[in-house]
Parts: C-alpha cells; structure tokens; sequence
C-alpha cells in the first residue's frame, strides 16, 4: 500500500505558528494594555503650567530622579506620559517578554513535549530560533502601537517613535534573557527566577545611576537605563537603543550558541549528581509547603529588601526638596502621591510593596495549581491528606512568607532612612510596610477563588487586586476618571500609614472580600476534579 | 471471605458527552490481588481517580473498606497509590521523596523500604529530575509497597520497568498477598495480570463486561482444537459446539470449541483420529477476543 506523504517543506512556519499560538492571548493584551494606557495618558494631559526654574529643580533632584526616572519635557504631554507610564511599561513588557520565553522554551521542553517535537528534522537551535523569533516580534509590534497610539493621541512623532522603540527594544532584551535563562537552567522556576534576578538588578542600577550623578554612568549598564537615556521629547537620542538592541542580539546569538551545545531536555548548568538526603521540613503537608516556599521567598526578599534600602537611603533628600519645592508636593499628590513629609514618603513607597508581595502569594498558589497539572499532588493526595488541609497549609505558608517579605521591606527603609538620617522611627516603618496586608490577602482570597474554578489562570486572577489594581489606579489618576472608576482598585482605599492612622474600616471590608473569595475558592477545589 | 477491600455501586462519570464511566459495580474482597483490564479509553484511570477521591463520580459511590472513597482523611489510612504517570518533584532526591511520602502517608516499614530500594535498584541519592520514567516508577512502588497498606492501588505500574525489574514487582505483590494485603492492579501486561491476579474485571467503553477468575474466563471461551486422521478427515460441519472450522492440510482439521465438548469428542470419535491437539487461549487472545470487533 503506498500512502501519500505531504512533500518535504521547511519546519520554519509550523514552529512558528506553534509558538504563535502559545503566546497570542497575552501578546493581544499586553500590546493593546501598552497602547491604550499610553494613548490615555497623552490625551488626558493637562498643562501643568511649570515654570522652567521648578522643571530644572525637578530634573536635578536626586530622589525624583531615582523613584521616577529623570524628568524629561514634562511640558510636554508626551514627556509628560513618557514619565508617568514610561518605567511601568517597560517593566511590564519586561515581565511578559522573559516569563513568555522561559514558558514556551523551557517549560515545554521540561514537560517532554519536545522531545516529540524535536523528533522530526527540526534541530534544538531550529526551534529555539523560531520560538524567540516569534516572541521577538510581540514587543515591537507593543512598542510600534504605543507609537501609533500616542501620535494619533496628539503628540509630536519623533519621540513618539523614539518612546515605542525604546519599550521594544527593553521588551526584545528580555526575551533575549529569558531565552538564555532558558538554556542555562534545567527547570522554569529556575530560568525565571534568574531572569528576574537580571531584571531587578537592571531597575536598581538604573535607581542609581539616576540619583547619583558621579554613578550616571551606571545607566549604560541597564537595559532600562539606556531607555531611559533616550530621553524622548527631549534630547532624543537613538544612540543608547542602539546599544541595547546591540547587546539583546548579542545574547540572542549567545543564546542559539548555547541551545546548540546541550542535550534536549538537558541545561548548560546541569542538575547536580547524587547527594545526601536532606530530610528537614518533610514531615507533613504544612512543613513540606514551608520547604517549597524558602527557595522562591529568599530570591524576593533579594530584590525587594535592595529595592527599600535605597529607597530608604534616598529618604531624605527627597523630603528636603519636596519642602523647599511645595509646587511638587502638589504636583506629586495630583499623580497620585502625598510627599510631603518622610512619613507621607514612606507611605507612598509602601503602597507599592502590594505588588511584589501579591505576586508572590499569588505565584505561590500558582505552583500548586502547576504541581496539579504535572500531576505531582498524585502522590501526595493519595496520602491521607485532603485538599483542604493541602490548600490550607499552602495559603497559610504563602500568607506567612509574604508577612516575611513585607516585614523585611519594613525593616529595609528604615534603616535606608535612618543611614541617612531621615528620622523614621521601626515601628512607623513596620506600620506603614504591614498597611498592605490587606491587598495581599486580595491577591491570596483571588488566588484561591481562581485555584477552586479556574485552574488555568491562577496567577493571573491572583495578580490582578495588587498589580491590576495599582495599573489601574494609575490610569484613573493621570486622566482624571471619575471618582467610581478610581475606587474600584483597592489602592484607592489604602489609607497613608504612617503619616495618617491605618484605614481600619478599609482593611476590614478588604480582609472580609479576601476570606469570603477563598472561602468560596476553596468549596471549588475541594468539589473539582483533581487535574492529576 | 468477609471483608471487602474495595467496593464500587453504579458508579459512573460523565464528562460532558462522553460516559468514561457508566454504572460500574465491583466488589474486590480483602486479600485478593485483582486485576482491572481494559484498552485505552476504556475507563480503568478514571475509576480510580473516583476510587482515590481525586474525581467526583457523576453518580454513585466507592468505598475502601467500608469508608466513603470521598473521606480520603480516612480511607487513605489504608491504601497506598502508585499512579499511572509518576510525577515527581525535579529537585528533590530519591530518598527525599520517600521520606516524605513515608511521613504523610499511610505508615511506613522502613526496613523493607530499604530492601525494596536494594531489589528495584535505586540510587536515591539523584534528585528525581535525572530519573527516567522506570526510575520514577520505581520510587513511586517502593514507597506503596514500603507502606504495608492493607490495599494497593495499582495504575499501569509496570509500563516503564524492564523485565529484571517486572520480576521484581510480581516478587513484591506476591509479599502483599502472603501478607494479606489486597492489590488491586490495573494494567496492560496481560502476561503479568495471568501471573499474579486471582480475579480479573474487564472493562469497555466504560462498562463492565465480565469479572471472572482466570480460569473460569478461560472456561467461558473458546478452546482451540487441531486434530489429524489417517484417512479422510470426517465432515464436522453442523456438529453442536464446533465453530470457525478450517481443513488443515489434506488430512487435519482446525476448529473451536465453545461450550461443552461432548458433541465434539463424539464426531473425532468415530473417525480414524491421529493426533489431537487442545490448546486453551492465553488471556491475550481473551482479551482480544473480547475488543477485537468493537474497539475502545
């Protein structure tokens, strides 16, 4: 019998589709969300009417510059979005383009799906190539939209341009990271968490390098320094992108080298041989969570603890300007920040301590749904433990941990400040760390909802009080959306601890929503098919 | 026997459109080492997920000694799981997976823990991301067998395990079963199933078509039969009980025999038989027997 074969073409677009199809929920939202904010913020502009002496002020100040980026042509309402939404969007295509990579590279390859795939002619470098390939183009059609976006909003093109190729070139170096991370470690968790490794020491030397003026020359080193040194409607510059498009190729070429020299399903680092068993924090379902949990924590409480300690060591001479330039103070609160005082500083600093830490809880109940779907629970489930009790132990472990890394953060900015002689005191600076408590356990009760019924998207539904919450509220601020727009983001109700007294009322209906969404989370998970 | 290790009433699972699982009722008394045969799609991974508590059943119910399948904080105390596909977590060794499978689980004899790790030779010193899928499976065995559990829960346990290490498994089911455990064993290794099961149940399309002792479902089939005559083979045609009947060479016949054979020996008998050849059909041809029309 002879069968017809389909004629040997190349395996190019069928890789490419395959990976078009693993990432093109997310490229839809994370161009469109770029876009739309941007073009929101251009439109909704308001002339600040600064005098030039202020804006010089602005710009010269090392705290501004460090929280913020270095003011560029806030006259402008291109500068001015640039300023507004520039770092968050960068950071955001950053976030997406690495944990993308790692996804489609080493999460399918560590789940034995290439071994099929790569049993055809494709080689590993072939597929590789092709899945960044694909990957590459998601933040330069995001930066090409912001672009059209914000031209069509009204600003002028030339930095329009310049701001969207910056964003994509930081969207393209991150995939270019996440695709080595990808080669270089044997499981996702672990390219991940070196990726964002990369990423936040990249945010920090940029935090520096815009502060201290004799270290500006650090922001060559970061990919969001050199975006930020393109300085759009302004100066505009091309020649930093082109360093960073330089330096993503680089590690793109680094990354095929890589992908040609190791075994499939193997890493460049490889897993260790044997060792002695280490048996502490097995003995039950709880301690097992606690022994999961330690790893990822200790790389959060890294990158947050480096964050707050600068932040804490920029404390003063913030507040200082700020006294001196009341013109700020008021302009700052109209962006929705109070920086008056150290306190009403500090307090605006911890508000977005809800982030990392609602990322976190929600990555952690985003593991076990992931321990679920690679049916590990099998083992564990077939235990005399119940769900409950497996569901109870990990969110108590996730509440716990988290508790550490906003305590850390706490501790972090104080003695930032008190180095730097601002006069906060521990506790104001524990107060102000714990007021995100309850945005946390949003995330946690969002987490569990999402983990009882929909399995897939835990870390999405979990992230979205803290991190959507806070994008959302930064949009309602820079366009002046109507007040019941801007209450529907749980930043809205967070009262200003230290410099005002802890919203009770807030945190009590915001911990009451949390319980009864886990509640309702956890009659889900325990009704549910396992996944396993 | 009174006691029964496992037992399942109507039980049945529908996921949307399709019946995984329709009305099945089995009844696997204490002691017993049972076996759960059925192609794939037939239904076996999701009577067991259901008699696990990892799945909710449509309708009925299961029970492990007489506990609700669904208060697994109960009747978890006496069973021990291997599944299908054994997952495990990458960065942890061997012995740490077995540690704390030991501590959570049902109870565990460490000696013969170690034993089992001797016999299926393990290195459990690597962490659980280098094993191959025998390796995985291994660990997942030592750790039910290591429990002592007076029901094992088997799923495919021997899908990835060399012939060595087959041998090993059948040496450790028989120490349940001497032990009194009750090992309930799904699998495709029919050859193994023939070897260590008392009872079998065969499942279709998610119904139950026999649950039989080895022997009696070698009874309920057809016996093959060849037979050679010094002269012209007689005409068996027509004779009760003698089916698929073929000439074999000028003077042999081929048929099979179902049901009682008298009819049969009474035709061979008048003719001038030679040699005569009665073969009962392996478990593999029962099996086919049973799906070959009428796949899944």
């Amino acid at each position: 019998m002879s069968t017809a074969t389909l004629p040997s073409r190349p395996p190019g677009p069928a890789l490419a589709a395959l990976a078009l199809r693993q990432i093109r929920r997310g490229a839809v939202s994370v161009t469109a969300g770029c876009a739309g904010m941007s073009a929101l913020v251009v439109t909704m502009y308001h002339d600040q009417a600064l005098d030039p002496a202020a804006l010089e002020a602005l710009a010269r100040n090392p705290a501004i510059r460090t929280l913020f980026g270095e003011p560029v042509a806030l006259d402008d309402p291109g500068g001015f979005t640039v300023w507004r939404t520039g770092a968050i969007l960068a950071v955001l295509l950053a976030v997406w383009s690495s944990l993308a990579a790692t996804r489609i590279l080493r999460g399918e390859e560590d789940a034995g799906r290439w071994h099929l795939l790569l049993s055809g002619r494709t080689t590993l470098t072939g597929a590789v190539r092709a899945h960044l390939g694909v990957l590459a183009a998601v933040p330069l059609a995001a930066g090409a939209a912001v672009a059209a976006a914000m031209i069509a909003a009204g600003a002028s093109a030339g930095g329009s341009l310049l701001h969207g190729a910056g964003l994509a070139a930081a969207g393209f170096f991150f995939v270019a990271v996440g695709g080595l991370t990808a080669q270089l470690f044997p499981s996702r968790s672990a390219a991940n968490g070196a990726a964002a490794a990369v990423m936040v020491l990249g945010l920090l030397t940029r935090m520096v390098g815009d502060g201290l003026t004799e270290l500006a020359w650090l922001r060559w080193l970061s990919p969001f320094g050199l975006v930020a040194l393109t300085r759009p409607f302004g100066a505009d510059r091309w020649l930093p992108l082109g360093v960073l498009a330089v330096a993503a190729l680089l590690l793109l070429a680094l990354t095929a080298w890589l992908a040609a020299r190791r075994d499939v399903g193997g890493a460049i680092i490889a897993t260790a041989g044997g060792r002695p068993a280490r048996t502490t924090l097995l003995g039950s379902v709880t301690a097992f969570a606690v022994r999961r949990t330690l790893r990822p924590l200790a790389g959060w409480v890294a990158g947050v603890a480096a964050y707050y300690l600068l932040i804490g060591l920029v404390t003063r001479s913030m507040t200082d300007f700020l006294t001196a330039n009341p013109q700020f103070t008021e302009m700052a609160a109209q962006a929705g920040f109070t920086l008056g005082t150290v306190e009403g500083y500090a307090a605006t600093l911890f508000a977005l301590l809800a982030i990392p830490a609602g990322v976190f809880v929600a990555a952690r109940l985003a593991a076990l749904a992931a321990d679920e779907t690679a049916h590990r629970l099998a083992l564990l489930l077939a235990a005399p433990v119940t769900r409950t009790r497996l569901l109870a132990a990990e969110a108590a472990t996730a509440t716990g941990a988290a508790l550490v890394l906003i305590t850390v953060a706490g501790v972090a900015l104080w003695a930032g400040s008190a180095v730097a002689g601002a006069g906060l005191t521990l506790g104001d600076a524990l107060a102000g760390a714990l007021n995100v408590v309850p945005i946390v356990l949003l995330c946690l009760g969002a987490a569990v909802l999402a983990l009882g019924w929909m399995p897939r998207i835990v870390a999405g539904v979990g992230a979205l009080p803290a991190a959507g919450g806070f994008l959302w509220q930064v949009v309602a601020d820079s366009i002046d959306a109507p007040a019941w727009i801007g209450v529907l983001s749980p930043f809205a109700h967070l009262a200003a601890v230290p410099a005002s007294s802890p919203g009770w009322r807030a945190a009590i209906v915001m911990t009451g929503v949390a319980a009864a969404a886990a509640l309702v989370g956890a009659v889900g998970y325990r009704r549910r098919d396992l996944r396993t | 026997m009174g006691i029964t290790a496992l037992r399942t009433e109507n039980l049945s699972k529908r996921y949307g459109r399709l019946l995984a699982v329709d009305d099945l009722t089995l009844d696997v008394a204490a002691g017993e080492v049972f076996g759960f045969l059925g192609p794939n799609g037939a239904g076996k991974s999701t009577t067991i997920r259901m008699l696990l508590g990892l799945a909710r059943p449509t309708t009925g119910q299961a029970w492990i000694f007489d506990t609700d399948a669904a208060d697994v904080a109960v009747a978890h105390r006496r069973l021990a799981h291997v599944p299908a596909d054994v997952a495990l977590w990458p960065r942890m060794t061997g012995a740490e997976i077995l540690d704390l499978l030991g501590r959570v689980g049902p109870g565990v004899d460490a000696a013969y823990r170690d034993e089992l790790v001797e016999r299926f030779a393990l290195d459990v010193s690597k962490p659980a991301g280098t094993y191959s899928t025998g390796n995985r499976q291994k660990i997942a065995l030592v750790a039910a067998f290591s429990t002592r559990a007076p029901l094992l829960v088997l799923d495919e346990p021997t899908s990835g395990l060399d012939p060595l290490m087959e041998r090993e498994f059948r040496h450790a089911v028989g120490a349940a079963r001497d032990n009194g455990q009750t090992v309930f064993l799904s699998s495709h290794q029919l050859a193994e199933v023939e070897a260590v099961c008392d009872r079998v149940a065969i499942l279709r399309a998610g119904k139950l078509v026999e649950v039989a002792s080895v022997a009696a479902l070698r009874r309920l089939h057809r016996t093959e039969v060849s037979a050679t005559f010094t002269g012209t083979p007689p005409d068996l045609g027509g004779v009760p009980g003698i089916d698929d009947l073929h000439r074999d060479g000028p003077v042999g016949v081929r048929f099979t025999l179902d049901g009682s054979p008298a009819a049969a020996l009474h035709a061979l008998a008048d003719a001038e038989v030679a040699t005569i050849a009665v073969r009962e059909p392996s478990l593999e041809e029962i099996f086919l027997a049973y799906y070959g029309q009428d796949a899944r």
